[in-house]
């Protein structure tokens, strides 16, 4: 009993005995204490401290430098890729990264644009994994002062054929997840992509890109300014639990279908209406600090918990802090300092205020806005004071529980690790032979494809359209729209891309693609592209093969982007995502493209418009079907991906996009998943008209062959001309390849054959209403 | 002086600023009020209740808020005759409050609109077609005779479900204002998204002041709403949905 009690109130100032372990038994200690930490990594921990670590210390670190928080394997490879540019307002340095989308009425305004991701906690809990996904990235939107405006959700699933599979529920369960936190805050979901392969059977991916819009001039950082010695660190939102504790080394680890239960403690748990109200609250002071004309600092609480978020918000300014974990908002009496400390809970956020302006700010949450009686115990409170000195300090029970120098808390720390620079499957030099096949027999089998098929029955769970400023909803064109201003005609386009059957064949061109069809889905629309965001997803980076992937797929974003004149503004690293069996999933680096549009009336979408109007290939075809849904369905396995003419595109690009603006270009589709034929057979779904087609192995696919021509995926565009006369006038290039007219009849002709548009479309719409209902 | 009108926002609310907007574009003096100041909904001479998920839709959507202190006015003004609009998750609350269709006690809901056939949120374009006498309800009685409303479905819970009473009670009191219709203004049941009796989008009390409506034609409320689905008008002038917007705004000054 008296021992017991001992141990009790020594607690708090456990130490881990670090020094002079061996490696076993460093192993062993770091297994018991659920840490990721590597023996190297332990012993670095106390040699710096000059001490034992004591338990707090110790998850803290093992939060910061998991690979999750401390890009320890990517951050040195990620320097190459470009960061700047003319419409960059804010570089990835902070919690998004900012774009400048125009002026309204002498205000400059900046679209706010971050990408994460949530596949583990997906794949293990897919519901609230999903879900908690969107509730990180609107945070860290708010967090910049911005009002959150629109997020987009690439998804990647395994095999979904048996009805009973995991992968069916997954694929279910995380699009629920999605539209019940997105729909209940009232963000719109404007844009998406989903793929279906075996190589994410498991370990689904689930990335999410969210929006937001502020004026330049009222940006909020996530950094405390000078002069902030002394103010009160403000903490925000849901009491604090146990969900969630560990999650930043969760996301660092391949997933063990062992540690399945054990795992989904590391899932927080969502709360949409709490956040509904937090971010309504936080607009409000937003407000206010405006009017008070003061500069504070504001951050999202994500992996690491109140310490991570705190340290970076004081460290990043100069500054150090000082945290009382008593003062804490919990949900449960008991808490361990480190759950109080490290844990995820989600809907919380952290101000770093001057003490004058403190009671107006509690009162807004507290009172106006009465968090209190949203959820239990939520609520806003003074945790911490920011200091001069700069040290990370955590007191729990009248105890000192950490006591470490800020700048090695939250300093950067590098993995150094082997890797090959090229892909096994080079280009090869020659040309693939024509290949044949019977467009008709094959059209309605690659437009049923699960990853060509409507996405409709999916895209229908999310609301698409709250916040009333949605121009075009996701589906109604290549990249959802939006008129973000009230009163402004100035639009923006978004697209997110990233095809994983290119990623199982050349990491690197992969990536390259990625950019260059989230680029041509904007332009579609007659959006400008302004910038980029990237979430890489690879396997475990200590394994050679796969680490070479995620070095081979930064290769080829720094290239497209370059090419494309292009910076990336924010982004995200999502390693060891792989099977238990080792396996890693097909290399998927997903790129978001956001664009501008300086009049929405100007926007082009899908459907043909006009029965008679002429119709132009741009963006010449390639014989290379590697990576097509054609060569899924044909079990073609030997052959390499398109190539991407840059100079050539980027020429097409500016006269599309001037063409658009004057009008001359009345509908426009991108040519990718399922080649032109797709491309031509979804302008028609998109209107009550059909369209003739001229024989592209005597006219405009030459030397091709007829699968090559109809359905290889090098990128381009199918556009149909208003004035005819006019944009051959204006813009000859965009008219070199006449390929058809748009007809009355509801019928596609291609070459002497002709189908039924309302056959195709059987084929196409319905593939994925059982696993959407 | 013209009528005022506030637009509430429950915990959990979330379309009230395009609501608000849309307003004061078709020319009402709107005003957002949150719930931590219901005291002042005493001075409204009308109401518009917008979507989102207040409380959570716990229970069942709008059951709870049906119970808030701010719905204490709006009954109140309501049974003074005063306009109510409910969008959505604010007919919702109209439904479990008893005002709509209002053929039994306040607070004894006799009909709600509740989870869709699928069981699934969904979300998409609908055309409401008014199939009640425009003067049925004050709120419509400026459109003409059969009008279609283009708008959104955006719900998880938008099916009128109640029994067999009440709907034929619903039915022949002529409550069911607006009908699910395909966009050339055939009303069938394929055009009906949720699986709604009565093929039922939009429900108003007997004495026609208050109307309870699922789609929301503010979400296609503006030429930017409908680029893709129409011609090219200003794409910042009202339009569209617009119109049950503007019918409310000519039903406040005549009752003004």
């Amino acid at each position: 009993m008296l021992r017991f009690k001992i141990k009790r109130r020594e607690l708090p100032l456990r130490s881990l005995p670090v020094e002079g372990a061996d490696d076993a038994t460093l192993r062993d200690l770091a297994s018991r204490e659920g840490l990721a930490l590597r023996p190297d990594e332990l012993r670095k921990i106390a040699a710096t401290l000059g001490r034992n670590p004591s338990i707090v210390e110790v998850h803290a670190f093992d939060a910061q430098w998991s690979e999750h928080c401390s890009y320890k394997s990517s951050r040195h490879l990620l320097k190459a890729l470009p960061t700047q540019g003319s419409d960059v307002v804010l570089g990835p340095s902070e919690d998004s990264g900012i774009l400048h989308l125009g002026e309204h009425n002498g205000e400059r305004y900046g679209i706010v644009i971050a990408h994460e991701s949530h596949n583990h906690p997906s794949q293990v809990v897919p519901f609230e994994g999903a879900a908690t996904g969107i509730g990180g990235i609107v945070r860290d939107v708010l967090c910049m002062g911005a009002e959150v405006i629109a997020v987009a959700d690439p998804l990647r699933f395994g095999r979904v054929g048996n009805e009973t599979s995991q992968q069916h529920y997954i694929a279910r369960a995380v699009v629920d997840g999605i539209a019940s936190y997105g729909n209940a805050i009232g963000v719109p979901t404007i844009a998406g992509d989903c793929y279906f392969h075996e190589g994410f059977d498991d370990n689904c991916l689930v990335n999410v890109v969210a929006l937001g819009l502020v004026k330049e001039s009222e940006i909020i950082h996530s950094f405390v300014p000078p002069g902030s010695d002394g103010w009160n660190l403000v903490l925000v939102g849901k009491a604090t639990d146990p969900s969630g504790f560990g999650g930043a080394s969760f996301s660092s680890i391949t997933l063990d279908a062992e540690d399945a239960e054990a795992n989904k403690g590391a899932v927080q748990v969502p709360d949409p209406f709490l956040k509904n109200v937090v971010m309504r609250a936080s607009y409000r002071v937003f407000s206010l600090l405006r009017e008070r004309k003061l500069t504070v600092g504001f951050k999202d609480l994500g992996a690491g918990g109140i310490m991570g978020c705190s340290a970076e918000l004081t460290s990043s300014g100069g500054y150090g802090a000082r945290i009382d974990l008593d003062a804490v908002n919990v949900a449960l009496p008991g808490l361990a300092p480190e759950v109080i400390a490290i844990g995820e809970t989600q809907e919380r956020l952290l101000w770093a205020i001057p003490p004058e302006i403190t009671p107006e700010i509690l009162a807004m949450y507290n009172d106006e806005y009465s968090l209190p009686d949203i959820a239990f115990n939520a609520r806003a409170v003074v945790i911490g004071t920011v200091t001069q000195e700069p040290r990370y300090i955590l007191t729990h029970s009248g105890e000192t529980v950490m006591d470490v120098d800020i700048d090695i808390l939250t300093g950067s720390i590098r993995d150094e690790l082997p890797y090959d620079a090229a892909s096994p499957m080079h280009e090869p030099q020659t040309p693939p032979p024509p290949r044949k096949t019977d467009v008709l027999a094959m059209l309605p089998r690659v437009l049923a494809h699960h990853d060509v098929c409507s996405r409709e029955p999916l895209y229908r769970h999310y609301d698409g359209v709250v916040r009333g400023r949605t121009v075009l909803a996701r589906g109604a064109a290549d990249a959802g729209v939006l008129a973000p201003i009230w009163g402004s005609r100035l639009g923006m386009a978004l697209s997110v891309d990233g095809n994983p059957r290119y990623g199982a064949i050349d990491p690197g061109r992969a990536a390259e693609h990625a950019i260059y069809e989230s680029i041509r889905n904007v332009v579609a629309t007659g959006a400008t592209p302004i910038g980029l965001t990237d979430c890489l997803n690879f396997g475990n980076p200590r394994n050679r093969a796969h680490y070479s992937q995620l070095v081979q797929a930064i290769d080829g974003l720094a290239q497209a982007a370059r090419s494309f004149g292009l910076a990336f503004v924010s982004g995200n690293v999502s390693l060891y995502n792989e099977a238990s069996s080792g396996a890693a999933i097909p290399a998927s680096p997903i790129v978001a493209c956001l664009g501008r549009i300086a009049d929405i009336s100007r926007v082009v979408t899908i459907g043909f418009k006009a029965a008679g109007s002429p119709l132009y290939l741009v963006g010449a075809r390639q014989p290379w079907l590697g990576g097509s849904v054609f060569a899924e369905l044909e079990n073609i396995n030997d052959e390499y991906l398109a190539s991407i003419p840059y100079d050539t595109a980027r020429r097409e690009h500016v006269m599309l996009l001037a063409a658009m603006n004057d009008g001359l270009i009345t509908s426009a589709h991108d040519i990718s998943d399922g080649g032109i034929a797709t491309t031509i057979a979804e302008m028609c779904f998109g209107s009550n008209l059909g369209a003739h087609i001229d024989d592209p192995t005597t006219a405009w696919g030459k030397d091709l062959g007829s699968a090559g021509a109809w359905f290889g995926e090098a990128g381009g565009f199918v556009i149909e001309a208003g004035d005819d006369a006019m944009l051959r006038e204006r813009y000859p290039e965009l008219c070199r390849h006449r390929i058809g007219t748009v007809h009355a009849a509801p019928m596609l002709q291609l070459g002497d054959e002709s189908i039924a548009v309302s056959t195709l479309f059987a084929a196409w719409s319905n593939p994925l209403a059982e696993l959407y209902p | 002086m013209s009528a005022r009108v506030a637009v509430l926002v429950f915990p959990g609310t979330n379309s009230e600023e395009e609501t608000h907007r849309l307003l004061r574009d078709c020319g009402v003096d709107a005003e957002i009020v949150h719930w931590s100041r219901a005291e002042t909904l005493k001075s409204y001479d009308a109401y518009v209740l917008p979507g989102g998920f207040a409380y959570e839709d716990r229970i069942r959507a709008g059951a709870i808020a049906a119970h808030d202190r701010m719905m204490d006015f709006v009954i109140e003004g309501a049974q003074k005759q005063r306009l109510v609009l409910g969008i959505c998750n604010g007919a919702q609350m109209l439904l479990e409050t008893g005002l709509v269709p209002g053929t039994g006690p306040i607070r004894q809901p006799t009909a709600a609109f509740t989870h869709n056939t699928s069981r699934h949120f969904i979300c998409m374009p609908v055309t409401m077609k008014l199939v009640a006498a425009p003067s049925r309800c004050a709120i419509t009685a400026a459109l003409p005779e059969h009008a279609c409303v283009p708008a959104w479905a955006a719900h998880g819970q938008g099916r009128l479900a109640a029994h067999a009473d009440d709907l034929a009670v619903i039915a022949q009191g002529d409550h069911v204002v607006f009908a699910y219709a395909h966009t050339d203004g055939r009303v069938d049941a394929s055009a009906v998204p949720n699986g709604s009796a009565l093929m039922a989008a939009a429900l108003t009390n007997r004495e026609g002041n208050v109307l309870a409506m699922m789609p929301h034609p503010e979400r296609d409320g503006w030429g930017y709403s409908h680029l893709d689905r129409g011609g090219r008008r200003d794409p910042l002038a009202p339009s569209g949905g617009s119109v049950l917007f503007a019918a409310f705004a000519a039903a406040l000054r005549v009752s003004a």
